[in-house]
């Protein structure tokens, strides 16, 4: 195919947009509502995702030492504990350091404190962080098996219900969006298909007058592929404007915030690139693929 | 065309052992009742059916051994003028026409230059940006004419192109598909209509009951007039 006609078809294809605008209008609201959906399910799972992630970070393994572990010893378990795979952050906080804060914290209670003398009743601990709070027990048996550790308190039972959470969410918001896809890829190629019929008969005339299947198929995925373009910067704007302004009202809200977690929430400059890339990308191909396909039906003559 | 024979899925038999030659400059008419082939015999030489059995070649295209990719190359070497027309509604009519030439890759130049004088012959030179709905029934004939004639093919099938129209305007359209003729094109002008047959006379191919009973010359009466 020569430039020119490659010009002449991309011309063509965006002319038939203006041509047949009522049509192109309503691929163009459903492809809307269809990326909207999409992609603001994907958002809200990608939201309480980080969120249930900021409230696993905050849980921590205290890893209690034996009394009396010299430096040395207390070292090489930091450096091993440090090792284990799925620990993100080991913080060592010794006892002199623990009974300080304590007596900072319970400042009101100097009589107990009196009472106890120069005598240190808390040990060395670790504060361990994990990566995976799914593979959180692992981890704990893993440094069970080290040399003079006493006892590892853990949040078992918060965890565990975090873990099942995840679970849940992952269930429900995949669920969804395979849903919300399934739907929309239905009402596209129904919406494309019955303006591909609108114009079968001009697929008809160019296939009688020798037009190859290339020739046909051109003109109308330019036009899915445009329109799924300006339906995709339709879904952004609307999407940006909605995102930014949902994100504002619930970081105003003090209590919410301390609940799931200064930074949970993803600012929208933080998924900027990927939204428009989805979005642009998406729109384009959800737009030219279903034209395509609808074509196909009607270009065996 | 060489024993051809045409059975539909149905089992019904819609042309059975025809034997046609059209030579190459003929003007020839095909008539027949409604159902008896003639609708099929287009379709034969378009390959948008496939014979049953028997050989058809079309402008040196052997059908019967034709790949599906070559189709296009066949079509463009035929015009085809509808009963109903089928013109883009979306396009003008100098568009219509230059249309089938993008289709076969025509430089640019040469469409400025060869639509204006294939609408200058069938008379449409005025009606260049008018939407075929802005047009007659004769008018947009002479358009998909035009647009049958652009390519200069070899072949120019016209399925009842006077269905539609007028009889007056009817004579108008098979005048000016004969002049097309005398110009060196074949013409397969399909009819029911027996008055524009007498009238025009020429070769008269009758299929009747999926078979030719007719195929000879006759002088039209328009000729003693």
């Amino acid at each position: 195919m020569k430039f020119s006609s490659i010009r002449y078809l991309t011309e063509q294809g965006i002319e038939n947009i203006w041509k047949n605008r009522m049509m192109a209008f309503a691929s163009f609201c459903v492809l809307l509502v269809s990326l909207l959906l999409i992609g603001g399910s994907i958002l809200a799972y990608e939201n309480i995702n980080s969120v249930v992630g900021g409230v696993e970070e905050q849980n921590e393994i205290i890893v209690y030492m034996e009394d009396g572990t010299p430096e040395e010893k207390l070292k090489q378990t930091e450096t091993l504990i440090s090792a284990i795979p799925n620990v993100g952050q080991v913080q060592f906080r010794s006892k002199d350091e623990e009974y300080l804060s304590l007596k900072e914290r319970m400042g009101e209670y100097d009589v107990l404190f009196d009472a106890l003398g120069d005598d240190n009743p808390l040990i060395d601990s670790f504060r361990v962080k994990v990566q995976d709070i799914s593979q959180m027990n692992k981890t704990i048996s893993q440094i069970q098996q080290l040399e003079n550790v006493m006892q590892i308190n853990a949040p078992y039972e918060f965890v565990s219900f975090l873990i099942q959470l995840r679970v849940l969410l992952t269930w429900v918001m995949g669920t969804l969006i395979a849903a919300m896809i399934i739907v929309s890829v239905v009402i596209i190629s129904n919406t494309t298909r019955t303006s591909v019929y609108a114009r079968r008969e001009e697929i008809h005339i160019m296939k009688y007058v020798g037009a190859t299947d290339a020739f046909i198929h051109v003109p109308f995925f330019i036009e899915g592929m445009v329109t799924g373009f300006l339906a995709g910067c339709g879904a952004l704007v609307i999407t940006w404007l909605v995102y930014t302004t949902v994100v504002d009202i619930i970081q105003n809200q003090v209590v919410v915030m301390n609940i799931i977690g200064i930074g949970s929430i993803i600012p929208f400059h933080q998924i900027y690139f990927p939204t428009v890339f989805a979005y642009l990308f998406g729109g384009a191909l959800v737009g030219a693929i279903g034209s395509a396909f609808s074509t196909r039906k009607y270009i065996n003559v | 065309m060489k024993d051809v024979s045409v059975t539909y899925s149905s089992g019904v038999d819609a042309l059975e052992h025809i034997h046609l030659k059209i030579n190459d400059g003929d003007f020839a008419f095909v008539v027949g009742a409604s159902g008896a082939g003639k609708s099929t015999l287009i379709r034969l030489l378009l390959k948008e059916i496939d014979a049953t059995s028997g050989v058809i070649t079309v402008n040196g295209y052997q059908l019967n051994t034709l790949k599906k990719k070559q189709i296009p190359e066949l079509r463009r070497t035929i015009g085809i003028v509808f009963q109903d027309f089928r013109l883009i509604s979306t396009m003008t009519v100098y568009e219509n026409i230059a249309f089938v030439m993008r289709v076969i890759d025509s430089p640019v130049k040469l469409i400025r230059k060869r639509v204006p004088y294939v609408m200058s012959l069938v008379g449409l030179q005025d009606k260049a940006n008018a939407y075929p709905n802005e047009l007659s029934g004769g008018e947009m004939q002479r358009v998909a004419i035009a647009r049958a004639l652009v390519n200069d093919p070899k072949l120019i099938i016209a399925d009842e192109p006077t269905g539609n129209i007028d009889p007056e305007l009817s004579y108008e359209i098979v005048e000016l598909l004969r002049t097309i003729n005398m110009q060196g094109t074949t013409v397969l002008m399909v009819t029911h209509d027996h008055e524009l047959v007498k009238r025009f006379g020429g070769r008269i191919i009758n299929i009747t009951g999926g078979q030719v009973v007719y195929d000879d010359i006759m002088e039209g009466t328009a000729d003693e007039i």
